[in-house]
């Protein structure tokens, strides 16, 4: 393996290990400790989505590495750069059609089931992405994008970012969507008899699917299916793992029960049980 | 736009001193590995490294087997003698620690301080005893430190990397037996690691207090003992505590499982709703 290669998947692992509470500051570390990097480390890499507002609507959006042109970063709802430039990367009119449409459908969604929050779409269509100019080019790809911060009562902050990459290719009447989800959990809390408690970090899962596509707009319901249907199995997920797994790990470390009382309990237990089996036989 | 300019050894030491000191539980090695790699510059690394590698070993209460011997003995700094030699208060042994391997070499006895092994070794009796009846992995020293004060370290580890789980308790307690005043600090790190990455980082600071006397030496030992077991009990009980508080409430706020109408979204709808709304606009 070449030098580079071994070091983007040494700086991948560095990631999966170092605190996800200092995501962006681990990766700006990381940039410059290996400039060489800089931008497959940005593209690989997903951190906490920031809020903007947008010049023209008023309306909050999602800054990401998804509608980024240099320093820039365009508005869903405009379609305008900001700051602005005049060269930035645009879908096509087909394709923004259909992240107007998808922008609509998800802001509803989000309502649904956030009840607040942010939520921004972006698509880009498959032929503007130079490496895959030898691939597929038919169809688009997109991310979905969610952000809610808790109300930070009962003294506990929370914040919530969904990050749902996909790509779309047409075949005929059908089209195969991929889908990589990520959802990065915070939460920080202070108290006098808790001091400081922070459980936060990210997962990743992956789906693939086949869907029939008897018009444009039916790849807005199909990809909605998909991101609702992961996003409840990764809702479940985190709960078990953060609530459920890193908790049985911290009462695995230390016991609050007294160990020598229990292993007595369990031995006249067995015992009992040895006396009952003898007099059954 | 980013300056692309090549950090000094020294810029790019202290980058990986820091990712090191972040080293989740037991995954020392790994972040050690990849940063190496990252550096790419091993002259500088190997001889550069060693500093982060000693803070990291004696901040995270790193245990090491003696040689011939059975029992774990903590690394830290209340038991550091000189340079990389380290003491076993408990066996009264001074030992030689390689900060890279973590292993321990040149045994030889060491001497304890008379006018206060008697409280130290009663202490440390009870501490053992405390840790087995609460702690499944538990080591613990117990250190004679400035001024006639004792200070306790208990550590546990628990590591499953083939699940992709490992986690780490750490307990520090400063004993004044003089006021009578005990000063604790109680560290739970975990990290959960399959396809993902999820941390607890939680710390608290306890002072609790005995009025009673090394007058009477094993009441105050057993002062101590309770006041520990008492407070690191309470703590863990917070903690559990939280971790329901975030999962009922928090983490509820935040996404609910199924909209209010507890059915999922109709996205066919949706879309002709939004369609229909267009074209009434217009």
């Amino acid at each position: 393996m070449s030098e580079q290669g071994d070091q983007i998947e040494c700086a991948l692992d560095l990631m999966r290990r170092l605190p996800p509470q200092n995501t962006e500051e681990n990766l700006s570390q990381l940039v410059d400790l290996v400039p060489a990097l800089h931008e497959e480390l940005l593209n690989a890499v997903d951190q906490p989505l920031r809020v903007a507002k947008c010049k023209n609507t008023g309306r909050d959006y999602l800054m990401s590495a998804f509608n980024r042109d240099g320093d820039s970063f365009r508005s869903p709802w405009s379609n305008e750069y900001d700051p602005p430039i005049t060269d930035g990367l645009l879908p096509s009119s087909k394709t923004r059609k259909l992240e107007i449409s998808a922008n609509d459908a998800f802001d509803t969604y989000r309502e649904m089931y956030y009840e607040g929050g942010v939520s921004s779409v972006y698509f880009w269509d498959n032929d503007q992405e130079p490496e895959l100019a030898n691939q597929i080019k038919t169809g688009f790809s997109g991310a979905i994008l969610f952000k809610k911060v808790g109300d930070g009562g009962r003294k506990m902050k929370g914040a919530w970012d969904s990050i749902h990459v996909f790509k779309a290719n047409e075949r005929g009447r059908n089209a195969h969507y991929k889908l990589t989800s990520t959802v990065m959990l915070y939460t920080i809390t202070s108290k006098p008899e808790l001091g400081d408690m922070n459980l936060s970090g990210s997962m990743t899962r992956q789906f693939e699917t086949d869907y029939q596509i008897d018009e444009p707009s039916a790849h807005i319901a199909n990809i909605g299916r998909m991101v609702e249907d992961i996003e409840l199995k990764m809702r479940n997920l985190l709960q078990e793992v953060y609530f459920g797994k890193t908790k049985d790990i911290v009462n695995d470390l230390r016991s609050i029960k007294s160990l020598v009382e229990s292993q007595k309990q369990a031995d006249i237990q067995k015992e009992l049980l040895g006396k009952l089996m003898e007099r059954k036989s | 736009m980013e300056d692309l300019r090549e950090l000094s050894t020294e810029e790019k030491l202290k980058i990986v001193t820091n990712f090191l000191l972040n080293s989740p539980p037991g995954e020392i090695n790994d972040v050690f590995n990849d940063v190496r790699v990252l550096m790419a510059n091993d002259p500088a690394f190997q001889t550069g490294i060693l500093d982060a590698l000693r803070e990291y070993n004696t901040e995270q209460y790193i245990t090491v087997k003696l040689p011939g011997q059975e029992n774990e003995v903590i690394v830290s700094k209340f038991g550091q003698i000189e340079d990389d030699l380290y003491l076993d208060p408990r066996s009264h042994q001074a030992f030689r620690f390689d900060h890279m391997h973590q292993t321990a070499t040149e045994v030889e006895p060491h001497p304890p301080d008379e006018s206060t092994e008697l409280l130290r070794n009663a202490v440390d009796a009870a501490i053992t005893d405390y840790v087995t009846d609460h702690f499944q992995n538990g080591v613990s020293s117990v250190y004679s430190t400035e001024n006639g004060t004792l200070t306790i370290t208990i550590v546990d580890n628990k590591y499953n990397s083939p699940n992709f789980w490992n986690g780490r308790w750490r307990s520090t307690w400063l004993v004044n037996p003089e006021s009578g005043e005990l000063k604790g600090n109680v560290k739970v790190n975990v990290h959960y690691y399959e396809d993902g990455n999820v941390q607890l980082d939680s710390n608290k600071d306890i002072v609790v207090s005995t009025s009673t006397t090394t007058e009477n030496l094993s009441a105050a030992v057993a002062a101590y003992v309770r006041l520990i077991g008492k407070a690191e009990n309470e703590y863990q009980t917070a903690l559990n505590e939280s971790y329901i508080e975030l999962s009922e409430n928090t983490f509820k706020s935040l996404r609910r499982s199924l909209p209010l109408t507890r059915q999922k979204v109709d996205w066919d709808k949706i879309l002709n709703y939004k369609i229909g709304q267009e074209l009434a606009n217009k």
